[in-house]
């Protein structure tokens, strides 16, 4: 880790130190917000989890509490100190950085591309992350999203150098943590398949072995949550049951809430099958077409996630613009940057606006706030495709230089 | 290379269109360019546009033809369809308890004497009585006092729901608001007799009509701060409406004025207002009046000035009455004003208050079958947020056009021949030939690298220096105000070509800096502006109007002693500080008064109007200026 990177991650710790320090009303303010905290990540319900558990009464028992048990393991072995958690909260931030910034150095972005010089050095990864609005928003706000994110980067910065087994069990962690990212596997085995030094084995025995690794790992994680739990499945149910099912249509970000507030009962399963089946038909399309470039898969299917899955916030979007940070050889090529970019800002300030005239005004209704998280989603839409569409232009380009810079028509 | 020179001297021989003809058949890509040249020409004019369509359909509005009649949605208010009996020995009453009030005296609310007084004589009436201490501090100044109500629980309700009528001890003017009180006293007896409320009614009497209304309606709703404000000692439901009574005057009076406008420019529900109208109007016979047009003939002037007025106060978002403080609770509410002198008496405006109360004794959910965004023209027309919001919009939404444009001509290459293109400027199909022509040997659109950081981090830092300005005057005493005020005012005339200088000595600024410093800035103006325009239509429309030149003004580095010149005394008069000035002059009120309300309206009315000021009108200003004053900064072979 070079100087620059250091001074970016102190000046980043110092910043939220000042936040939580200077403006001690504004964590539990953002905690409030539904942009930021979700009924699986919310901080609020963390703490009512944690006294739930702490005095004997089944967490999972009412409807409030959607977290990973060993969230509450985690958090009863803490200081039961808003400093302590709070810095529990800016280390994980700064271990996110950590693993930006190895995976940046390794270059694996830009390993295929022909426009390496391009690329923003490491410590300008971990800025673009740390400094990046909805990434502080987030950390101050301390909804669990923050635990998945750092287990996800720490996953993909150990599979970058090849260690496989390290990577998929990390993968595990955050699967077990908040269910979707089990569908980052396949492009993570791929990802470590490629790190490896001195491949031993094809492909599909490596993939093999790993997918055994991930399993025993989630039956592990699982079975400690057992014992945890007091020996009672009760904590899956309504931990991924909510994931999958939907029973809380408290709003979001995401398009899910409205639409099935709106939704017949009868249509109810019928939808959610197909919400559901809709975030994991990306991943194999992807893998295949962008095999040389795994991390772009994850990448991508993050950016699906955040836009689609059922309870996505903007700690979900923050992710997947900070590892968007690595393709900066492939912002040239974007064709919308600035439209959705501008877009995004736009839901930003109307999203909270319309938000306000809902629910505290009364003067407005629900449909104003989910019109804006339908702008939002088509932003961040926007930028998934654009930068998809820069990867194959580059990729392109790097299989036929003599074709840069020229109009391509599809017929 | 060679084919694009040889075409380039083609091309500024022979006529442009047959060489356009030429061009698009060539490649697509340069048709591309062409197309993007041509729309970059058009977005100047397209901003003008949006600007003008802005302005010309708020002005459209009061024409019979875009305006609506008003009309009651909540069927369940039956306006002026009861008897009032309000009146007869209850007369007699009234004198005797506005004896009482004239006899306590303006000063006598502060102290606390005029709540025990008045709670006796709720007591008397066999009402439930509380009482409630407040103090706040403003710009350096303790304002304090002591609020007094009563609570007439509903002998066919469940304390779920309540209404309550209030009137300030002293009113916005600071009169003694000797009727009014008098009034809701006499009422507070009068309905009580009466067996079919199905809410509690609150009687308030609250000490001034500044602070003692904020004081109640957060103690209330437990938002309150513990210490300087004391909790409430009794409570009742919901409140689902408001209705203020100001009435200083002993005489008979001539019209009703009927206040509405919240703070933060929150407007109550229509409903009320059109209930209001009519039981005054319609049932009792009183004129009704709106944003003092105390003479409106209902024609387009007076429509638009009803107008413009409103519009002016919703833009401003202070408290126009007691009643203002309620509506941020999402509470319905108004103020009835007696005005001037006339044949009307107590009696009149007593049984107006009597059938309104048993109008919203109807209500069976909170209201919210009418319209909450609205612009009145006259008591009895108005339009709907449909049909004025383009308005504001299109205005907002030109200094997005104008970023976008700037974003897609900060990418474009810088060749040598640019200077060639300014001499060609009174040619514009030569212009396009030769743009045209540079744009051969970069076939696609991949644009130019810019320079993001230095104008990223200069925007962020202009807007965050906003908050200087905005801590000062919210936090300074009374007495700093005003030489503080006109420091900063002769602080801010330097500032723009201090930072500019600064700027041009620190780094090497170019153009491009300055076209991505005035995008991004443009871009955030429009932002706010149009979520602004959501939330207080008002201000954002009359910021907009105030940064409208900002979409035009840039560095003239070829024109400074002109256009440079004139645009830095044009944006002189565009500045926050002196529109306050404009504004202290217009309606004739010392600055220090008016910079004193809004440092009350932020420590007590938690009104934020200073932050669109200072946070995002300022900086759009502070960085407007540096750019035109860049034109002294920039060589002169720099070409916007």
């Amino acid at each position: 880790m070079g100087r620059r990177s250091l001074v970016v991650i102190i000046v980043a710790v110092a910043l939220r130190l000042v936040l939580f320090a200077a403006f001690p009303s504004l964590p539990d303010l953002l905690t409030n917000r539904v942009e930021i905290s979700t009924p699986v990540t919310s901080f609020k319900r963390l703490q009512e989890g944690l006294f739930l558990y702490t005095h004997g009464v089944s967490p999972y028992d009412g409807g409030v509490f959607h977290q990973a048990p060993l969230l509450l393991a985690f958090f009863t072995t803490l200081p039961s100190s808003a400093t302590a958690t709070n810095l529990i909260y800016i280390l994980l931030d700064v271990f996110s950085a950590y693993a930006l910034i190895n995976i940046s150095t390794s270059g694996i972005s830009v390993a295929t591309s022909n426009r390496k010089d391009a690329q923003f050095p490491p410590w300008a990864v971990s800025a673009a992350f740390l400094f990046n609005p909805f990434t502080v928003a987030t950390c101050l706000a301390r909804p669990t999203i923050v635990f998945t994110n750092t287990v996800i980067l720490t996953a993909i910065s150990k599979a970058v150098q090849g260690h496989g087994a390290a990577a998929v069990l990390a993968l595990a962690m955050s699967a077990y943590l908040s269910l979707y990212p089990i569908l980052l596997l396949p492009p993570m085995i791929l990802l470590s398949y490629d790190g490896l030094k001195v491949p031993s084995g094809g492909l599909g025995v490596y993939a093999a072995k790993m997918t055994g690794v991930f399993i025993a790992a989630a039956a592990g994680l699982l079975g400690l949550s057992y014992l945890i739990t007091g020996g009672s499945w009760e904590f899956l149910a309504s931990t991924y049951g909510v994931h999958l099912l939907l029973p809380d249509l408290t709003p979001n970000v995401g398009l899910w809430w409205y639409f099935f507030i709106e939704m017949f009962d009868s249509f109810r399963n019928f939808f959610l099958c197909v919400f559901q089946l809709h975030l994991a038909v990306y991943v194999g399309g992807l893998c295949i077409r962008l095999r040389k470039q795994p991390l772009f898969v994850i990448t991508t299917l993050l950016g699906i996630f955040s836009i689609f899955k059922s309870y996505p916030s903007i700690g979900d979007t923050a992710l997947y613009l900070s590892l968007l940070a690595l393709y900066r050889h492939i912002f040239p090529l974007m064709r919308y940057a600035f439209f959705a970019t501008s877009t995004l800002l736009y839901a930003t300030l109307l999203g909270p606006a319309f938000y306000y005239l809902w629910i505290y005004a009364g003067s407005g209704n629900a449909n104003f706030f989910y019109a804006i998280t339908l702008v939002w989603s088509l932003a961040v839409t926007v930028i998934v495709t654009d930068a998809l569409f820069a990867v194959l232009r580059d990729e392109w380009e790097t299989e036929r230089p003599e074709m840069r810079g020229k109009d391509v028509i599809r017929i | 290379m060679a084919a694009s020179l040889s075409s380039k001297t083609t091309n500024l021989t022979s006529p442009p269109e047959i060489h356009l003809e030429h061009r698009r058949g060539n490649t697509n890509s340069s048709a591309g360019s062409l197309r993007s040249t041509r729309i970059l020409k058009l977005l100047p004019v397209l901003s003008s546009f949006c600007i003008l369509v802005g302005v010309v359909w708020l002005l459209l509005l009061p024409l019979e033809d875009y305006s609506r009649k008003t009309y009651i949605s909540e069927n369940a208010l039956l306006p002026g369809q009861v008897h009032t009996y309000f009146g007869g020995s209850e007369q007699n009453v009234f004198r005797a308890y506005r004896n009482e009030v004239g006899a306590l005296g303006a000063n006598s609310s502060s102290g606390g004497e005029m709540a025990r007084v008045i709670g006796k004589i709720f007591e008397a009436s066999g009402l439930k009585v509380g009482r409630q201490k407040y103090s706040y501090t403003a710009a350096g100044e303790e304002i304090h006092g002591e609020n007094v109500y009563a609570v007439l629980q509903a002998p066919r309700g469940d304390a779920t729901e309540a209404l309550v009528l209030c009137a300030g001890w002293l009113n916005m003017d600071g009169q003694l608001n000797e009727s009014g009180v008098a009034l809701v006293l006499t009422l507070a007896r009068y309905l009580k007799r009466w067996s079919l409320w199905s809410k509690d009614i609150i009687f308030l009497i609250t000490s001034d009509s500044r602070a003692g209304p904020q004081a109640w309606v957060d103690a209330y709703h437990d938002l309150h701060d513990p210490p300087s404000v004391a909790s409430l000692p009794l409570k009742s439901g919901a409140i689902q409406g408001v209705v203020v009574v100001d009435y200083p005057s002993v005489r008979s009076f001539e019209s009703l004025h009927i206040v509405y406008d919240g703070i933060n420019g929150q407007l109550p529900n229509l409903d009320l207002i059109n209930t209001a109208v009519r039981i005054a109007s319609g049932q009792m016979g009183v004129r009704t009046t709106l944003q003092e047009m105390w003479h409106h003939n209902d024609k387009y002037q007076d429509r638009l000035r009803t107008m413009l007025r409103g519009m002016v106060n919703q833009g401003l978002g202070h408290a126009s009455g007691p009643h203002s403080s309620f509506i941020p609770y999402h509470i319905d509410a108004i103020t009835l004003q007696a005005y001037g002198e006339g044949r009307h008496d107590e009696v009149t405006l007593g049984r107006t208050v009597e059938s309104l109360f048993r109008s919203l004794n109807n209500l069976l959910e909170h209201f919210h079958q009418s319209f909450f965004f609205y612009l009145l023209m006259a008591n009895r027309v108005f339009v709907s947020i449909g049909t004025y919001l383009p308005s504001a919009m299109l205005v907002a939404v030109n200094f997005t056009f104008a970023a976008i444009g700037l974003w897609v001509e900060s990418g474009k290459k810088k060749t040598k021949t640019a200077p060639l293109v300014a001499k060609a400027e009174k040619d514009d199909e030569k212009e396009i030939s030769q743009r045209l022509s540079e744009a051969v040997p970069l076939p696609t659109q991949t644009s130019e690298e810019r320079p993001m950081l230095l104008p990223l981090a200069f925007v962020i830092i202009v807007h965050s220096l906003g908050f200087i300005p905005l801590y000062i005057f919210n936090q300074l005493d009374e007495k700093y105000l005003t030489p503080v005020f006109y420091a900063f005012g002769a602080l801010n005339v330097l500032l723009p070509p201090v930072i500019s200088t600064l700027l041009a000595l620190t780094f090497t600024v170019t153009t491009v800096h300055f076209k991505l410093i005035k995008c991004f800035s443009l871009l955030t103006l429009g932002m706010f502006l149009s979520a602004l325009a959501t939330l207080n239509f008002s201000l954002s429309f009359l910021i907009g109007l105030f940064a409208v030149p900002f979409t035009f003004i840039r560095p003239f580095p070829e024109k400074k002693w002109t256009a440079g010149v004139l645009s830095m005394f044009l944006l002189q008069g565009l500045t926050p500080t002196s529109a306050l000035v404009g504004v202290a002059y217009y309606w004739g009120e010392p600055l220090g008064g008016i910079l004193k309300e809004a440092a009350f309206g932020w420590q007590v009315w938690g009104m934020w109007t200073q932050v669109v000021v200072w946070c995002v009108w300022w900086p759009a200003w502070v960085t407007t200026g540096v750019l035109a004053a860049a034109s002294w900064n920039l060589g002169n072979e720099e070409v916007w």
